[in-house]
């Protein structure tokens, strides 16, 4: 079953969360920011032929022309690559791990895979982030030699930030997965 | 014994001060204005390039407005970032000592683990 709701991000834009539930101990949550408008495109676009027309009027150099063509491309291909994350998507499972990817706009995913050993607990924290106090979702590493330490914290969300609201649904979620370790039969 | 009241002491040191800032004052103006002509025959020939009289003012300007960039760069520098260990604990919280808890008194104060914290605001009590 898919449910998927509208929230805001830290900045105001809006984004989709979208849970699924696979199994009773299985959960996905994909957070999905707003795709690349066609106005901000021609925008950005018209902006740099605009420079490269007005450089080429001062300067009678034809070069600078075509180096603008090619710089808007190459200036592209690389933002839609490296740059821009169409969707950040959360795979909790119960006994196995926990799954984090992010699916860039050019078709690219990157996944990263924390097994559940190593989790210690999913929370919200609060911190200060350019100029803002920003909440985020973060997971929390376990320390081998002791189990009550923290060890490293592995912020999640980081491109469409989402606010509060959005954050305390994925937390809920996680939240349920999370407690049935503690109810299950221990294992080494 | 260290009260900021006005005392005898404290007018002579103000007061020394006042006169000692008015006249290094009048000796900058002398120094940048009066050609130097004028000061070589007082005798006077050894004073720094008069170039440093403009010098001087200009570098103290640009090293204050860098000033407030400077600072600026260095807050945003020693912000943790948000992968950081420093956003959850410190080495106090590490090795704070538990208190046992006793009725009817008012629990001891300790930094609360984020995992306890964010249960109470953030999941409904049952």
């Amino acid at each position: 079953m898919a449910e998927e709701r509208r929230f805001r991000s830290a900045s105001g834009v809006p984004i989709a969360l979208r849970r699924r539930q696979h199994s009773a101990s299985c959960r996905e949550l994909a957070v999905r920011g707003p795709r690349l408008q066609l106005r901000s495109l021609s925008a950005a676009t018209s902006a740099v032929w605009l420079a490269a027309y007005g450089l080429f009027a001062v300067s009678e150099n034809s070069m600078v022309l075509s180096a603008a063509i090619f710089i808007t491309l190459i200036g592209l291909i690389i933002y839609l690559h490296f740059v821009k994350i169409d969707q950040e998507s959360l795979l909790v499972i119960g006994s196995l791990g926990i799954q984090v990817t992010s699916s860039y706009a050019s078709g690219k995913e990157s996944t990263t895979f924390i097994e559940m050993g190593q989790v210690k607990d999913v929370v919200i924290n609060e911190a200060i982030h350019m100029q803002k106090v920003i909440y985020y979702l973060c997971i929390l590493l376990r320390d081998p030699e002791d189990p009550q330490r923290v060890s490293e914290v592995v912020p999640l969300f980081q491109s469409s930030k989402p606010r509060l609201d959005c954050l305390i649904e994925v937390y809920k979620s996680c939240q349920e997965i999370l407690e049935q370790r503690k109810t299950a039969p221990q294992s080494s | 014994e260290n009260s900021p009241a006005p005392l005898p002491e404290r007018a002579i040191y103000g007061f020394a001060l006042f006169l000692g800032s008015w006249f290094g004052f009048i000796l900058y103006l002398i120094w940048a204005y009066i050609p130097e002509t004028w000061l070589f025959s007082l005798g006077l020939t050894y004073w720094p390039q008069k170039y440093w009289a403009v010098a001087l003012p200009v570098y103290l300007l640009v090293a204050v407005g860098i000033g407030y960039i400077l600072l600026f760069g260095i807050n945003m520098m020693s912000t943790a970032p948000l992968n950081s260990i420093h956003t959850i604990t410190d080495n106090f919280a590490k090795k704070q000592q538990q208190k046992k808890f006793q009725e009817e008194a008012i629990p001891a104060l300790r930094d609360i683990p984020i995992s306890e914290v964010n249960r109470m605001f953030f999941l409904p009590e049952k």
